[in-house]
């Protein structure tokens, strides 16, 4: 069966331009996407910012209204059943917000606990269990404003299991988190996984899709451009090899010379701290390197490595066409 | 609504208010108007009245009493929703399947009995600094008018906060609505100074039947048909503002889910 449905969701919103006889114009953040979700599985959905995957997650969360289409969660729609999918699902969306920052953390479990209607036995069996599985439980009684990030991510983690939902929508949920918290919380995600607990997951971050999810959707511009398992996502760029040069300031226009490349797939570029890293996809691999090289010239460049494709280089593929 | 619904969003509305009043210990904004702002109506109140007699004193302590309240409502209730919505906690609260309603319901709850500490503070300056004789001359109906007016007050917020969400341009006028009700509902002078068009206002405001009941049992007085008849006309309105308020909500909540406007960042 499955937990999740979703057909053809669509989702517009109206932006109102200019001061004097304004005019609204409609923003498609959603355009027509249909997936299904097993019950007790990881779904993983990816996308650039502004791709429509958190105005998707709220649809599915009963938090925004779709403008046409449907969805489903465990068998109910999310319009029209909305109060009977709150009683299943749990939500985070990535960063600080969302907590009662001047009550204590143990105060804000009681207080949703009580609004998902959690028995008081269980209750005060259940908080002190999810402090520990969030590792707050000697920090339980002070209040939230003192946390760091990390902590207040981790306590929406144990906000979101108080009534011990089955199915799970977690939006970027190690957004902004420090690698070791991350680790940790992408733990937590794996327990929640072998607890069969169906789960949607957004993120940013390729290798986090790539070790948790059991499928992946990629979507981009409001549609949804891919749908597999990780493995044959990866397979989508089996073709490719990929150019990484390590570059100091490159100029926009080698940039745009190297575009012009008729052997160049895509290129892409992550900027660290003072440095580029050029990101190339190429069917040539090895041999197109002298001639990337050339159009480069005199730029100062550091490593350059070629390498088998990974999933993110399927993503960028699949995003950037 | 079931016997076991009714429990368990009594259960939800004290879990809410306690939480609620724990919360806003701490808020400036609301500490000045529940404590200080009543005490600066009541010194004034007061002073003009130091030759009155002790009943008029009582009049002072109700009155100030009921601008806190007042007060408390249009902006600490009225506000509600904003706040959640602004500290980025009402994405949360909407998507409990605990009524919204219910929530709001209890978050009033907290405000209005955390505004009768107005009432207090008052009768303590009054009792101790201004050294006037209090007593109330019919303690057993004024607080059963009391706990009644408390249920009226919170019914009457629950139709405001919506409003306040849905229409931005009413919300402006929100300072300017503070005072009009003080004179309109009588806290401080009876609404027989003011010229006869403003009665019908006046009835149509719970706060107005609130100040009748209990003006008339503190200072004694009160004729037991016309307390009775205040309560049955807080019991009214605010069967009606619960009425009200429930249409307001899932308009609310429809249009907040329409247009987006749940969260705010």
């Amino acid at each position: 069966m499955n937990a999740i449905e979703v057909n053809h969701l669509k989702r517009t919103f109206r932006a109102k331009i200019g001061v004097f006889r304004p005019k609204i114009k409609e923003i498609f953040a959603v355009e027509d996407i249909t997936f299904d979700i097993q019950n007790g599985e990881l779904f993983g959905l990816l996308g650039p910012n502004g791709a429509g995957k958190t105005t998707t997650v709220k649809m599915l969360t009963t938090l925004l209204i779709p403008t046409a289409g449907s969805a489903r969660v465990l068998g109910s729609d999310v319009v029209a059943d909305a109060q009977e999918v709150r009683k299943h699902i749990g939500f985070i969306f990535g960063g600080e917000r969302g907590l009662y920052w001047r009550l204590s953390a143990i105060d804000n479990l009681r207080y949703f606990a009580s609004l998902y209607g959690v028995e008081p036995e269980v209750t005060k069996k259940r908080i002190p269990y999810l402090l520990e599985l969030v590792g707050l439980k000697d920090r339980g009684n002070e209040r939230v404003e003192g946390y760091s990030r990390g902590m207040k991510q981790r306590l929406h983690v144990a906000r979101t299991l108080l009534h011990d939902p089955e199915v799970l929508f977690l939006d970027e949920p190690t957004i902004g988190l420090d690698p070791v918290g991350a680790r940790d919380f992408r733990q937590v995600i794996r327990d929640l996984r072998d607890a069969k607990k169906t789960i949607l997951l957004t993120t940013h971050y390729m290798f986090e899709a790539d070790a948790l999810c059991n499928r992946i959707g990629v979507i981009n511009k409001g549609r949804l451009v891919a749908l597999d398992s990780p493995a044959n996502l990866k397979k989508f760029v089996s073709d490719l090899n990929i150019i990484e040069i390590e570059s100091f300031g490159i100029a926009q226009e080698k940039i745009d010379q190297l575009r012009k490349l008729n052997f160049i797939g895509s290129l892409s570029i992550q900027d660290q701290d003072q440095k580029q890293i050029l990101l190339i996809q190429t069917e040539r691999g090895a041999e197109a390197v002298p001639e990337v090289m050339s159009v480069i010239g005199d730029q100062r460049v550091g490593k350059v490595i070629v390498r088998e494709p990974t999933l993110e280089d399927a993503y960028v593929r699949l995003v950037e066409g | 609504m079931n016997y076991s619904n009714i429990i368990k969003y009594w259960r939800v509305v004290l879990t809410v208010a306690e939480l609620t009043l724990r919360h806003q210990m701490n808020d400036s904004f609301i500490l000045f108007t529940i404590l200080v702002q009543p005490i600066l109506v009541a010194v004034l109140a007061l002073f003009m009245l130091k030759d009155a007699a002790a009943n008029a004193a009582m009049f002072v302590v109700v009155g100030s009493g009921l601008t806190g309240l007042w007060s408390s409502l249009l902006f600490i209730s009225g506000n509600s929703i904003n706040v959640e919505r602004f500290q980025g906690t009402l994405e949360s609260l909407i998507g409990v399947p605990t009524p919204f309603d219910v929530i709001v319901f209890g978050k009033n709850f907290a405000n209005v009995l955390q505004s009768l500490l107005s009432m207090t503070i008052a009768y303590l300056l009054t009792a101790f600094i201004f050294k006037f004789d209090l007593s109330l001359q019919q303690p057993l109906l004024f607080f059963l008018s009391l706990i009644i007016a408390v249920f009226a007050f919170i019914s009457f917020g629950l139709t405001i906060a919506p409003i306040f969400v849905m229409y931005r341009e009413v919300q402006h006028w929100q300072n300017a609505m503070e005072y009009p009700v003080y004179i309109l509902s009588g806290f401080l002078f009876p609404i027989l100074l003011l010229p006869g068009w403003t009665t019908p206002i006046s009835y149509a405001l719970p706060p107005y039947w609130a100040a009748v009941a209990l003006h008339g049992t503190s200072t004694g007085g009160a004729e037991l048909n016309s307390v009775l008849f205040a309560w049955a006309m807080m019991i009214g309105l605010g069967m009606i503002d619960l009425l009200i308020a429930s249409r307001l909500f899932k308009v609310m909540l429809y249009k907040t889910r329409v247009d987006a406007t749940l969260d705010v960042q």
